[in-house]
């Protein structure tokens, strides 16, 4: 049951394609005013899962609501609350830019000088002031999804869902877009986004879904995925001058490996199931002891792209 | 309201589209050499009948194509997804381009049958009122089998999944569905032109109503 908080909310969504299932028992719910990021390698269902939350699709099995309107059968009261922005944009051939987006806010309940006024600002706001009587089909892949992403706009909804709103930009673009992903979300927007770079996730999810082979494998924020797992049970140390003897911690209780990659630094292993934090305490007095002087001394915290990987067993986004 | 709006983009794509180019120009002219050629449409044939047969089945088979085609594309290259989300109804959308295209085809095809019978009258000397029955039993079956055909256009552009069966489904089954308003007229019946545009009505509201229901049904 979706509360206060949650805008959306999966619960124990499937889709089935004949013999192919594309999602299996999904359940996880988007929050109000938070940016959500959604990993997963190829194929692993995440614009099912984008189709089925927008109404393109029908799941076979389970609920989703927007808002608490069910989908599909409240879709069009979900749909007035809704921008959305597919993988691929494509818009009829013969449309310009700015009938393209004159038809789609009227759809989306704009009209007169309100729709006149949003355009220009939204045109303005992504750079695209100067294609407005261009054709589509005359425009750059990069300008095309941007004029998709003018059109997701257009009618300030409180939901956005963006399926791989970075792909196929160039370097500026992609940072254009996610400094307009952090503003939209400080003004109350809800956004969920799939993205295969997982450095765009790590710099504006605010939370982040991982899905692989149907699965929802794991829901947090990047902290709590961190967490959820100590991947690699390292320890840095940096210190502040040599210290001799270094090699003898390797006999201390619960420690597996040491090893120096550069002078002044160490980096402990924790051993099988020891303790991380007892070991920790172990090595950090026994530094103190031999008079070394520390710097730094810091479990190993995995970056989005090990904890990625170890959900997913190194399969390519 | 999406209806509305939709009929007009779609009336505003189409009338500029090079196929329709192509009609404006070319139906008149067709019929105007038709009128210079003057084939012996056969005993159980009027002329004008003959003309519209003509007639119509080019400008229905180019609608036809013309709806299959477009909604073929647009549903493949996935630009109905930006309509879909937003709260219209659905059926809004094949509709606005099934009215767009049959209202272009129709003016096309009027155009034509009036000229061809105008310079009938002027050129080899009829009777007004003899053109005026002979052009609305024209325009009857014209109107008739370019409804059913642009019917079936919208239906094929629904269900096939390609470009190329979509055309040879319109070649080979929509041109042959289309000519079911001709039966009156080819079968010597008293009053065919209320027995076509009755059949012609009845057979393109079974086709676009299926093409809609198809089209609700399908997911994206």
């Amino acid at each position: 049951m979706s509360s206060e908080s949650e805008l959306v909310v999966l619960d124990h969504v499937s889709k089935q394609y004949r013999d192919l299932t594309a999602l299996d028992d999904v359940s996880f719910s988007i929050r109000r005013g938070e940016v959500f990021g959604y990993i997963g390698p190829n194929g692993a269902g995440k614009t099912t899962t984008i189709k089925i939350m927008v109404g393109l699709l029908r799941q076979s099995r389970g609920t989703l609501t927007i808002n608490g309107h069910r989908m599909p059968e409240e879709k069009e009261q979900a749909h007035r609350m809704l921008g959305y922005l597919p993988q691929k944009v494509a818009f009829q051939e013969w449309r310009t830019v700015d009938h393209a987006l004159s038809t789609l806010g009227r759809l989306s309940g704009l009209s007169g000088h309100e729709l006149e006024r949003r355009i220009t600002e939204v045109l303005d706001f992504l750079g695209l002031t100067k294609v407005r009587r261009k054709k589509i089909i005359q425009l750059s892949g990069g300008m095309v999804q941007k004029v998709g992403l003018a059109q997701a706009l257009l009618h300030r909804p409180p939901l956005l869902v963006l399926d791989e709103p970075l792909a196929g930009l160039d370097p500026a673009s992609r940072y254009q877009v996610k400094q307009i992903i952090r503003e939209l979300s400080r003004g109350d927007t809800t956004i969920f986004f799939s993205s295969h770079i997982l450095s765009d996730v790590q710099d504006v999810a605010t939370r982040i879904g991982i899905l692989n082979h149907g699965h929802v494998m794991q829901v947090g924020t990047l902290e709590e995925l961190k967490a959820e797992f100590t991947i690699t049970r390292d320890i840095a140390i940096a210190l502040a001058a040599d210290c001799s003897g270094w090699s003898d911690l390797k006999s201390l209780e619960g420690v597996g490996e040491v090893e120096q990659p550069a002078p002044r630094r160490l980096v402990v292993r924790v051993a099988g199931d020891a303790d991380l934090d007892e070991t920790g305490y172990r090595v950090m007095r026994e530094l103190l002891d031999r008079g070394c002087r520390i710097r730094s001394f810091t479990p190993v915290t995995p970056s989005l792209d090990e904890v990625y990987l170890r959900y997913v067993g190194g399969e390519q986004t | 309201m999406s209806f509305s709006l939709l009929f007009s983009d779609e009336l505003r794509g189409f009338y500029r589209s090079k196929v329709m180019m192509f009609l404006w120009v070319g139906l008149p002219l067709m019929s105007l050499l038709l009128q210079l050629w003057q084939p012996d449409p056969g005993e159980d044939m009027s002329f004008a009948v003959l003309s519209a047969i003509l007639v119509s089945s080019i400008g229905g088979t180019l609608a036809a194509v013309m709806l299959a085609v477009s909604i073929i594309n647009e549903k493949n290259s996935r630009a109905y997804d930006l309509f879909l989300i937003r709260p219209i109804q659905r059926w809004s959308l094949v509709a606005s381009k099934f009215t767009a295209v049959y209202l272009c085809i129709a003016i096309a095809a009027g155009l034509a049958l009036l000229t061809g019978m105008v310079f009938d009258y002027a050129v080899m000397g009829g009777t007004p009122d003899a053109v005026l029955e002979a052009v609305g039993e024209s325009l009857a079956i014209s109107l008739s089998m370019m409804a059913v055909a642009s019917a079936a256009g919208v239906l094929i552009g629904v269900v096939s999944p390609s470009v190329l069966l979509g055309a040879i489904l319109v070649i080979y089954g929509g041109n042959q569905v289309s000519a079911l308003p001709m039966l009156p007229s080819l079968t010597g019946m008293e009053h065919p032109v209320a027995f076509t545009i009755a059949l012609g009505a009845a057979a393109t509201a079974v086709l676009l109503g299926l093409a809609i229901a198809l089209f609700n049904r399908k997911q994206f």
